[in-house]
C-alpha cells in the first residue's frame, strides 16, 4: 500500500519518473476511482467553514467596490503620476494563475506527459475561477463599470469601433477568447464524468441536473472517438492560446516607452512567470484535497515530484529574464533605464524587489534536493512564497516604473488604499467561493481519464507475467498511454 | 430497433465478443465503454472522426474575420497617424489569431456534438447505468432471425447479462 509513495528506481539508481509517475498501484478498479473520487462531493463541517471564510472575503471585496462607485475611483489610492496600482497588479496576477491550468490540460496533454492526469481537472477549474476573478479588475479598474459593455468590439457610439492598434483592446479579445475556450475545455472533459454521476445519482432533482449537463452522453464508441479528436484540438488551439495571452498582457507594457516597461524580453518573461505561479497555485490547492479528502494515492509523490521539477525550470527561466533585464538596462547606456533599475533594487523599492528575488529565484532553488521536492508540507509552504513573489514581481512592474519615469518631477511614491487591500482580499474570497463550490458538485479528479491508467478487468492469464495489476491480474494489453483519449 | 445487449465483466471477454460479432456480421455493435480503449477501436475498425472538418472550416472562418473586421473598421474610420496606412496588418494578426482560435474551438465542439448526435433527450435502447461505471457493454442492433446468434456469441464469451431490447 506505500509502495505509491517511494520513487521507482532505474538501474541507474535514479527515479524513474516517467514512468513511475503513470502509474497508480494503490487503485485496483474502476470501481474504486468512481467510489473515492465522487465521495469528495460529500458536504463536511471543514468545507462549510471553508466556504462561509471565503464568502466573507468576497463581500468585504463586494463592500470595497460599492464603496468606490459611491466615492469615485479616487479611493483607489491613486495619485498622478501612478495612475495603475493595485488592480492591474492584481489582474495580471490572477491571469498568470490561470495559465499553469491550460499548460497542464494541453500543453502536457500533447506532451503526453503523465503526471498531468491526475491534476488536470483542478487546474483547468483554477484556470477557469482565475481569469473570472482576473476579468473583473479591468471593469472595477475604468471606475464607471456600468459601462464595461465600451469595451466590446462594436460601434457603440455613432458607429465608432474600438482601435484594433490598441494592447487594450487586444487584452479584451485574449482574455475572453481564453475564458470561453478555458470554459469549453473543462465542460468537454467534464461530459463523461457528469454521466458516470447520473448514473449513480439516487436524488431525483439532482440526477435531472445531470442528465441535462451530460447531454445524454453514453459512453458509445463513437462518442469516444469523436471526443478523443475534439478533445485533441481544443488541446491544439489551447496550446498557443495559452502562450499568446500573457503574450498579450505583457504587451499593455511593452508597447509603452516607460522605463523597465519597453522591452523585448516581456513575452516569454510574462509567460513563463505564468507558469510558475500557476503551477505553484496548484499546489496550494492540490495538496491540501489531497490530504483532507485521502486521495494520496491519486496525487502521488512521484506527480507531484514531476510538478516540482517543472517549477524549478520555470524558476531559473524567470530568474534569468529578472537578470537579463538588468543586463539589458546596463548594457543599453539608457540612462532613465539604469536609474530605474538602481532604483528598484537599491533605492525607494528595495524590499518589494528583494521579497520577489528571494521568493521567486531564491527559494525555488530548494528543489534541487530531491527530498524537498517529494516533501508535501515544504512544496506547499513554498507555493505560498511563490505566489506571494509573483504578486509582488507585478506590484515591481507596475508600481517602480510608473513613480520613476524619464523626469524628476514626475517621480513620485504610492501607498496602497484600504479599498485596494479590499478589492485584494476580495479576489481571494471570490476564487475560493468558486472554487470550493465546485468541489461539491463536480468530480475533482478526472474519472474516465484516471481508469484509463488503471488495470483492466481481465478474464484470461497471459503469458508475459510484466504486466500484473495489484489485484494479481495478468494484463492482456499493453497499458495506454494515459491521457492518449481524453 | 431491435437487439441485443451484452454486460461484460472484462475487458478481453468484451474485446473478443465484438470481434466475433463483427466477423460474423450479424448486426450493427455499439460498444459502451467506461474509459475509451485501443483494443475495441482496433476490432470495429472504425473510420476516422469527422471532426477534423468542423475544426478547418471554423478556423478559416475566424482568422479570415479577425483579420476582415479589424481592416474593415480601419478603412471606415480612418485615423490618419504620419501618413501610415490605416490598416496594420501586423497589431490586427493578434485579433485574427484569437478569433481564429476561438471560432475554431467551438466549431470543433460543435462538430463533436453534431457527429456524436448529442445532446440527447433520452438515452439509447440498451443502454445501462453500469456501463459508466465498470462494465463493458455491447449492443447488437440485428434482424429477429439473427438475434439468437448475437446471444450465444455473447454468452460464451463470458457476457454476465444478455438480454433482447427492443
Amino acid at each position: 500500500m506505500a509502495s505509491y509513495a517511494e520513487p521507482r528506481r532505474t538501474g541507474t539508481g535514479l527515479p524513474n519518473i516517467a514512468t513511475g509517475d503513470v502509474q497508480l498501484p494503490a487503485v485496483r478498479d474502476y470501481e474504486q476511482v468512481d467510489n473515492e473520487i465522487t465521495s469528495t462531493m460529500s458536504p463536511t463541517a471543514g468545507w462549510f467553514m471553508a466556504l462561509g471564510a471565503a464568502i466573507l472575503c468576497m463581500l468585504i471585496g463586494a463592500s470595497a467596490w460599492v464603496y468606490q462607485i459611491y466615492w469615485g475611483l479616487g479611493q483607489a489610492g491613486y495619485a498622478p503620476p501612478l495612475m495603475w496600482g493595485v488592480y492591474i497588479i492584481t489582474f495580471v496576477f490572477w491571469v498568470g494563475i490561470g495559465h499553469a491550468g491550460t499548460l497542464i490540460s494541453a500543453i502536457l496533454f500533447l506532451f503526453r506527459a503523465g503526471f498531468r492526469t491526475t491534476i488536470y481537472r483542478v487546474s483547468e477549474a483554477m484556470t477557469v475561477f482565475a481569469v473570472m476573478t482576473a476579468g473583473l479588475f479591468p471593469i472595477i479598474h475604468i471606475g464607471r463599470p456600468w459601462k464595461f459593455y465600451w469595451l466590446i468590439p462594436y460601434p457603440n457610439w455613432r458607429l465608432i469601433w474600438p482601435n484594433f492598434k490598441s494592447p487594450l483592446v487586444w487584452d479584451v479579445f485574449a482574455i475572453s477568447t481564453y475564458l470561453t475556450i478555458s470554459t469549453t475545455f473543462l465542460y468537454v472533459g467534464l461530459i463523461p464524468d457528469i454521466a458516470v454521476l447520473r448514473d449513480r445519482e439516487t436524488n431525483p432533482v439532482r440526477k435531472r441536473i445531470f442528465s441535462v449537463l451530460s447531454l445524454g452522453w453514453r459512453n458509445s464508441d463513437r462518442e469516444w472517438r469523436h471526443f478523443a479528436r475534439a478533445y485533441l484540438f481544443l488541446a491544439a488551439f489551447s496550446t498557443p492560446l495559452v502562450l499568446s495571452v500573457h503574450s498579450v498582457v505583457s504587451f499593455d507594457f511593452a508597447m509603452a516607452l516607460t522605463p523597465g516597461w519597453h522591452a523585448t524580453i516581456f513575452p516569454p518573461y510574462f509567460v513563463a512567470g505564468a507558469i510558475f505561479s500557476g503551477f505553484a497555485m496548484v499546489w496550494t490547492i492540490v495538496i491540501p484535497i489531497r490530504k483532507w479528502f485521502n486521495l494520496k494515492h491519486y496525487v502521488t509523490l512521484n506527480q507531484l515530484d514531476a510538478t516540482a521539477k517543472v517549477v524549478l525550470f520555470v524558476s531559473l527561466v524567470v530568474g534569468c529574464a529578472y537578470l537579463t533585464e538588468f543586463f539589458i538596462a546596463w548594457y543599453s547606456g539608457n540612462r532613465a533605464e539604469q536609474e530605474y533599475f538602481y532604483n528598484r533594487v537599491f533605492g525607494q523599492w528595495w524590499w518589494s524587489a528583494w521579497i520577489l528575488l528571494c521568493c521567486n529565484m531564491i527559494m525555488p532553488l530548494s528543489l534541487f534536493s530531491q527530498k524537498l521536492r517529494r516533501n508535501t508540507t515544504w512544496l506547499f509552504i513554498l507555493s505560498l512564497f511563490i505566489n506571494l513573489g509573483m504578486w509582488y514581481e507585478r506590484f515591481v512592474i507596475v508600481v517602480p516604473s510608473l513613480t520613476h519615469e524619464f523626469e524628476p518631477w514626475q517621480w513620485g511614491n504610492y501607498l496602497p488604499s484600504w479599498v485596494d487591500m479590499c478589492f485584494l482580499v476580495g479576489s481571494f474570497g471570490w476564487f475560493f467561493m468558486w472554487f470550493l463550490l465546485f468541489v461539491k458538485q463536480l468530480p475533482v479528479f478526472a474519472l474516465a481519464e484516471i481508469k484509463e491508467i488503471i488495470p483492466p478487468r481481465l478474464k484470461e492469464a497471459h503469458s508475459h507475467g510484466d504486466h500484473i495489476d495489484v489485484t494479481g491480474h495478468h494484463q492482456a494489453f499493453e497499458p495506454d498511454t494515459p491521457g492518449e483519449f481524453a | 430497433m431491435q437487439g441485443v445487449i451484452g454486460a461484460f465483466r472484462e475487458l478481453d471477454s468484451a474485446v473478443h465478443a465484438v470481434d466475433e460479432l463483427k466477423k460474423s456480421r450479424i448486426g450493427d455493435v455499439t460498444v459502451y465503454t467506461p474509459t475509451p480503449r485501443h483494443e475495441f477501436e482496433d476490432v470495429l475498425h472504425a473510420p476516422t472522426s469527422p471532426v477534423r472538418k468542423f475544426t478547418l472550416v471554423g478556423g478559416t472562418l475566424g482568422v479570415t474575420f479577425g483579420y476582415w473586421i479589424s481592416i474593415w473598421t480601419s478603412e471606415y474610420w480612418p485615423l490618419v497617424t504620419g501618413g501610415k496606412a490605416f490598416a496594420s496588418w501586423i497589431p490586427y494578426t493578434i485579433i485574427g489569431f484569437e478569433v481564429f482560435v476561438l471560432v475554431g474551438a467551438l466549431s470543433t465542439v460543435f462538430g463533436m456534438f453534431y457527429v456524436s448526435r448529442i445532446p440527447r433527450l433520452t438515452l439509447t435502447v440498451g443502454y445501462d447505468p453500469r456501463f459508466s461505471h465498470g462494465d463493458f457493454g455491447v449492443w447488437v442492433e440485428c434482424p429477429p432471425d439473427k438475434l439468437r446468434s448475437a446471444e450465444e456469441v455473447m454468452r460464451r464469451h463470458g457476457a454476465v447479462e444478455v438480454r433482447g431490447e427492443r
